[in-house]
């Protein structure tokens, strides 16, 4: 079975949904492809595909701006901003909307082209509050850069700015804070509320120069699951995300691949660090998997990784204290020697461990233990991945943990009800995500991977504890709910004591 | 690695070293006639007196505040992105929404502020990129201090009311 290696392709993220996305026809009766020519380049096309799209799949997407258009949002062709050229048309024609045909002469940097565009971001500009030093946006924002390459040297307007009182700071919601004064009215957020999440939870008000975003239903609020893709898509800072609000500036954070590991589906992420530590994720377009998005609870999920109560150092237990910190000099041949003594031992598996780690994991616990028993633990409400269940039509599911799938696939059995009944020396090995077992009948126990101290508070058999990575700190394979194998890098590095597997292992 | 040889042969007039004694002398004599004769002087009595330097001197940093004595830095992180020394902490906050009568133009505010003076090289690049006319360098420069930790200027230090250029 071959695995996906997640990375972020510029051209891959920008391109148009599969949904509507036309497949060439093969057969007998397949004809050859149309040819259009795009700024004197000839490309191929497949019959359907608008001219943004011909724009995209040729590679020169950038040179065509865009604010309404969003590749996983439906076609809306509001914001004029990215016309181009077509031969014989008398006007300009959007690229977003306008169908490619056999034989269309396209220039998108035509000197009317840039005109055109002049004029809509010096329309756009016109009540914009330009409070970038304050908005989050700045750096990644859609206006500032097409302001940048295409916008007039001086604004044409000596009027006062619209300014929307209510709404200038305004919480639509715990995750999200609107002001209105930054919006270019794109509606790229009511249209993702319409048909992607479809709760119709953002509606607009009004018309023209009082045009205002609002909640469908003021009791309600802002309720859906995915509030941190309207920050992320959002061309302006209007509709900022609360936890990031204020926090880093964009300019300085580093965006790694990785994958989030808080549900089975495995979403392809981007996480934003300065200095390792961890700011922010942001959703990585995948087709298969996640396409544009990710959901509030994963989005969030990085706050197990920077908690400052996570352990990260070695602890041992020391008798009338309870677990201390100690290095690892003095916790291996301590550890090493709870496990030769055992009479019988349990290693279990959280389902949130790599495959790698799981192979190495046993291939360790049958060298080093006589008498001992793999299993491995959900804990997230689910014993086997086949209790998982989606809840709701995007993304998010029911099972918490990243690779339930993937620990089944490795032949292992779950944790039963006997749980850890005659065995006298257990091993947890989790990455923050699985449940904890009881485990209160076991005379030894040993944590690996990543613990609070609140969970390591809980246990009161803890004899040693060896501090693991995290998903975002490690590389590794995952199996999503799906099936699908996606292998992963180190995005940031691990700002603690504790140790990869193969680095623990080989210290025994 | 080779080492380059650059000693040379001393001339007469250099061997015998005396001329050059003379010639030192000859300098400290006249300074001594003129100090001490015609009571000529090189330096200046500060801190009575003071030297006037250049309306365009870099010295000490300040953050301007505005009518209600509630600083002007929006903590936008251009003066640390743009600092060559690295020498600007900022961490931002949002002001408190209940006492804050600007609304959204000064929703954002430093929480802390520290420059560390010590690594700061003057250049006052933070004074060209500061879009608030915050961040500004005083013709301060009497910067002594007697420990490193007052090296490092915090908000508190910072903050004050300068009429012009200071």
């Amino acid at each position: 079975m071959s695995s996906y290696e997640i990375s972020k392709s510029e051209n891959y993220l920008n391109y148009c949904s599969d949904k509507i996305r036309p497949l060439p026809v093969t057969g007998p009766d397949a004809k050859p492809l149309p040819k259009m020519t795009l700024d004197g380049q000839v490309v191929e096309f497949v019959p359907g595909d608008t001219i943004m799209q011909v724009a995209e799949r040729a590679k020169v997407a950038s040179r065509i701006p865009r604010y309404c258009y969003h590749p996983g949002l439906s076609i809306a062709g509001t914001c004029r901003m990215c016309t181009v050229e077509v031969e014989k048309a008398p006007k300009l024609m959007t690229a977003c909307s306008t169908p490619a045909t056999d034989g269309m002469v396209v220039r998108t940097r035509s000197e009317k082209v840039l005109k055109s565009r002049s004029g809509v971001v010096d329309c756009l500009l016109a009540s914009h509050p330009l409070d970038c030093p304050v908005c989050d946006k700045a750096g990644e924002c859609e206006l500032q850069d097409y302001d940048y390459e295409y916008g007039p040297s001086r604004s044409s307007f000596v009027d006062e700015k619209r300014v929307f009182p209510k709404s200038s700071t305004r919480k639509l919601s715990d995750k999200i804070v609107l002001n209105m004064n930054r919006c270019v009215a794109c509606e790229r957020c009511v249209r993702f509320t319409d048909e992607v999440t479809k709760t119709n939870d953002l509606v607009m008000l009004n018309r023209g120069w009082k045009k205002e975003l609002t909640v469908g239903d003021e009791d309600k609020g802002l309720y859906n699951d995915y509030q941190g893709c309207l920050s992320d898509f959002c061309p302006v800072g209007a509709l900022t995300w609360s936890d990031f609000r204020f926090q880093k500036r964009v300019w300085f954070l580093r965006g790694n691949a990785s994958i989030c590991d808080r549900c089975a589906k495995g979403c392809n992420i981007e996480v934003h660090s300065e200095k390792e530590i961890i700011y922010r994720f942001v959703p990585i377009y995948n087709p298969k998997v996640n396409a544009h998005w990710i959901c509030d609870e994963g989005r969030l999920s990085y706050k197990m990784v920077t908690n400052s109560h996570r352990v990260i150092a070695p602890l041992l237990e020391v008798a009338g204290h309870g677990p201390t910190a100690t290095s690892w000099e003095t916790l291996i041949p301590v550890t090493a020697s709870l496990l030769k003594n055992s009479s019988r031992a349990l290693l279990v598996l959280g389902t949130d461990s790599t495959m790698e780690e799981c192979e190495n994991l046993r291939k360790f616990f049958s060298k080093f233990v006589q008498n001992g028993e793999i299993r491995y633990f959900n804990g997230t409400g689910i014993t086997t991945s086949s209790e998982n269940k989606a809840l709701d039509h995007l993304l998010r599911q029911n099972d918490k943990t990243p690779n339930t799938k993937g620990v089944e696939s490795l032949g292992l059995k779950p944790l039963d009800v006997a749980g850890v009944n005659g065995f006298d020396t257990v091993i947890l090995f989790r990455s923050g995500r699985a449940g904890i077992p009881s485990v209160a009948a076991a005379k030894n126990l040993i944590l690996w991977g990543v613990w609070s101290d609140e969970e390591v508070r809980a246990q009161k058999n803890v004899r040693a504890l060896l501090p693991g990575l995290a998903t975002q700190e490690k590389s590794g394979t995952f199996m999503n709910c799906d099936g699908i194998l996606q292998s992963f890098k180190k995005a940031v590095e691990h700002r603690g004591y504790g140790l990869d597997v193969t680095r623990i292992i080989e210290k025994f | 690695m080779g080492t380059i040889n650059v000693s040379r042969e001393y001339s007469v007039k250099e061997k015998m070293f005396l001329p050059a004694i003379i010639q030192g002398m000859i300098i400290t004599l006249k300074r001594f006639i003129q100090g001490f004769i015609f009571h000529k002087k090189y330096t200046i009595m500060y801190p009575e007196e003071r030297r006037n330097y250049s309306q365009r001197f870099r010295g000490m940093h300040f953050i301007s505040v505005d009518e209600n004595k509630v600083e002007n830095c929006t903590a936008c992180f251009l003066c640390e992105t743009v600092c060559p020394a690295e020498c600007i902490h900022i961490v931002a906050e949002e002001r408190d929404s209940a006492s804050n009568p600007y609304g959204v133009r000064k929703e954002k505010k430093p929480l802390s502020f520290d420059i560390e003076v010590l690594r700061c090289c003057f250049c006052g690049f933070c004074e060209e990129a500061c879009p608030k006319d915050a961040i500004k360098l005083s013709r301060n420069y009497e910067l002594s201090i007697l420990s490193r930790q007052e090296g490092i200027y915090d908000l508190n230090h910072l903050k004050r009311e300068v009429k012009g250029r200071g």
